[in-house]
């Protein structure tokens, strides 16, 4: 019953990933956290989340994993009146645009929703943190970014 | 390939039926269909069924065309489960299209069904999350947003007023307030429509479609097998197109990349041998009713970016030139998600042959769908259909 062992092991932990696969968590003082991209090595391309082929070669065993950087810049965003279950309203959704090339989508924290303080091309920072509570009251870590005044 | 045509529709109306199963709709669009058609159901000889979250409301997996249509009589002819984000329906229609025009058959059957309404709202809405990437809705993405973060994109690049945007819902609601189908019968006044509830700047709620309960039906013929049924009121399939969201270099709405709207449309385009200027009437696909004016540009009815303008000169009225949305589209119509794509069908079918009563569009000869649906994490919706009948 080695599944069982499994589910019994993930409940007992404290908090545990929304996502597998898109966030490297630090491993200690000397590490960081990031969210995990993939690369081609033959066109350069870089993917989020990563894939195993080159969606633009198609050609196998051209990719490798990562690091995508932690400062992008606010492509467009929208104050989110009505949330869907697990999320409080209003919050700030969002797609930000990576240096490496990703538009990636992610809520934005560390501001007032009904603020008039965030704009487009807004510099914005990674965080890892709590997205949600699941069912059982604990804790769900994704990623989300904050602006960083720039 | 063989020339394929609509012989019949029927729809069960759009709205809130707490007390009927997808059975109870598809049953009413099935027979309404078939008599339509004036074709005998012993005479159907394969079925496709578009579903997008049954599985996930009625807890039935798996076999849902099967259990659907056992009791309006039908059972041991090929039956095929279509799920395919908001182009279910659609999806299911190319299927029976493709059967037909391979020569494999002579007569099939097309249904869009969904259930929304259930006493526990929560998990309808999170049965409609569920169809976009689960990357993006487990970190919160919440589907309007994402309409509205297109909307802004848009205004970014070509300018328009929220006012603007908001003009697509006053026409829409008016065109439904005609349609004894649609789920809303109210024409909103510009006012009204900004006054609803916000829901994502810049989209207020009666800018957006609502959940619904419904089905759609088509019963569809080869034709070289016409002369069995009554003919004359038939409407040919000129173009027939599918495709999936992609990874694009770049956001169409940011630069002139094409996006998947357009290159599905040109597929169809070229089956029918037509370009843009031949469509007549359009139904295309406004979840968020604004996303109307972005998609009549992909499809070229009018330049980038000059949606708007297009809009307020009236060109998509039911009086204007290439007239779109005139059962009242998404918004009005309402959204059972496995369903539109039929719906969409039916009512081009009526106006080709004239029967649209207040809504008609005069002399309307040609007529286009357009289906996408479902977001992908690249930002593309997931599946895309682009349907042109002809009379």
């Amino acid at each position: 019953m080695e599944w069982r062992q499994g589910v019994g092991k993930a409940a007992e932990q404290k908090h545990q990933l929304v996502l597998p696969g898109i966030i490297h968590e630090a491993t200690g003082p000397d590490d960081t956290s990031y969210l995990i991209g993939g690369k081609c090595e033959a066109c350069g391309r870089v993917f989020f989340p990563k894939c195993f082929v080159c969606r633009i070669c198609m050609n196998e065993g051209t990719m490798r994993e990562v690091p995508l950087s932690k400062i992008g810049a606010i492509d467009t965003f929208t104050v989110v009146h009505v949330a869907p279950l697990g999320f409080k309203a209003p919050y700030v959704q969002a797609y930000v645009d990576l240096p490496e090339g990703p538009r990636v989508f992610s809520l934005i924290t560390g501001c007032d929703p009904l603020g008039s303080d965030l704009r487009e091309g807004a510099e914005v920072e990674l965080v890892i943190g709590k997205i949600r509570e699941d069912e059982n009251g604990r804790d769900l870590i994704g990623y989300m970014f904050r602006p960083t005044g720039r | 390939m063989r020339e394929v045509a609509v012989v019949g529709v029927g729809m069960h109306p759009f709205g809130k039926f707490l007390d009927k199963s997808l059975s109870d709709l598809a049953r009413v669009a099935v027979w309404n269909a078939l008599q339509d058609a004036s074709v005998p159901a012993k005479d159907i000889q394969l079925a496709y069924v578009g579903n997008s979250i049954g599985g996930l409301i009625t807890g039935q997996e798996g076999i849902r065309a099967q259990t659907i249509l056992g009791p309006s009589g039908f059972g041991g002819i090929p039956m095929v489960n279509v799920e395919n984000a908001c182009a279910s329906a659609s999806t299911a229609f190319r299927g029976v299209w493709l059967e037909i025009a391979s020569g494999l058959y002579d007569v099939g059957l097309a249904l869009g069904v969904e259930k929304m309404f259930l006493e526990d709202r929560a998990r309808t809405i999170s049965a409609l999350i569920s169809v976009s990437q689960i990357e993006l809705s487990k970190l919160g993405m919440q589907f309007v947003g994402e309409s509205a973060m297109r909307c802004r994109r848009y205004m970014r690049r070509y300018g328009g007023t929220k006012e603007d945007l908001a003009l697509v819902a006053v026409k829409n609601s008016y065109n439904g307030s005609l349609n004894p189908y649609a789920f809303h019968r109210k024409p909103y006044s510009l006012e009204e429509v900004l006054n609803s509830p916000l829901i994502a700047e810049p989209l207020h709620l009666y800018m957006t479609s609502s959940i619904a309960d419904g089905a759609a039906a088509a019963v569809l013929c080869a034709k070289d097998a016409l002369s069995r049924y009554d003919a004359k009121r038939s409407i040919s399939i000129a173009g027939c197109a599918l495709k999936s969201g992609r990874f694009r270099l770049s956001d169409p709405l940011d630069t002139e990349v094409d996006s998947t709207i357009t290159l599905t449309a040109n597929i169809a385009y070229e089956q029918a041998g037509m370009e843009p200027k031949d469509i007549d009437v359009a139904e295309v696909h406004d979840a968020m009713s604004p996303i109307e004016l972005i998609s009549c540009e992909d499809l070229g009815f009018c330049k980038k970016g000059e949606g708007v303008r297009y809009l307020k000169e009236g060109r998509t009225k039911i009086t204007g030139d290439i007239p779109v949305n005139v059962s009242g589209g998404l918004c009005a119509r309402g959204h059972p998600v496995g369903a539109t794509g039929i719906a969409q069908l039916a009512e081009i079918v009526w106006q080709l042959r004239g029967e649209a009563g207040p809504r008609q569009v005069a002399g309307a000869k040609v007529g286009m769908c357009e289906d996408s649906g479902g977001v992908l994490v690249d930002g593309d919706n997931a599946a895309f259909t682009n349907i042109i009948l002809k009379k």
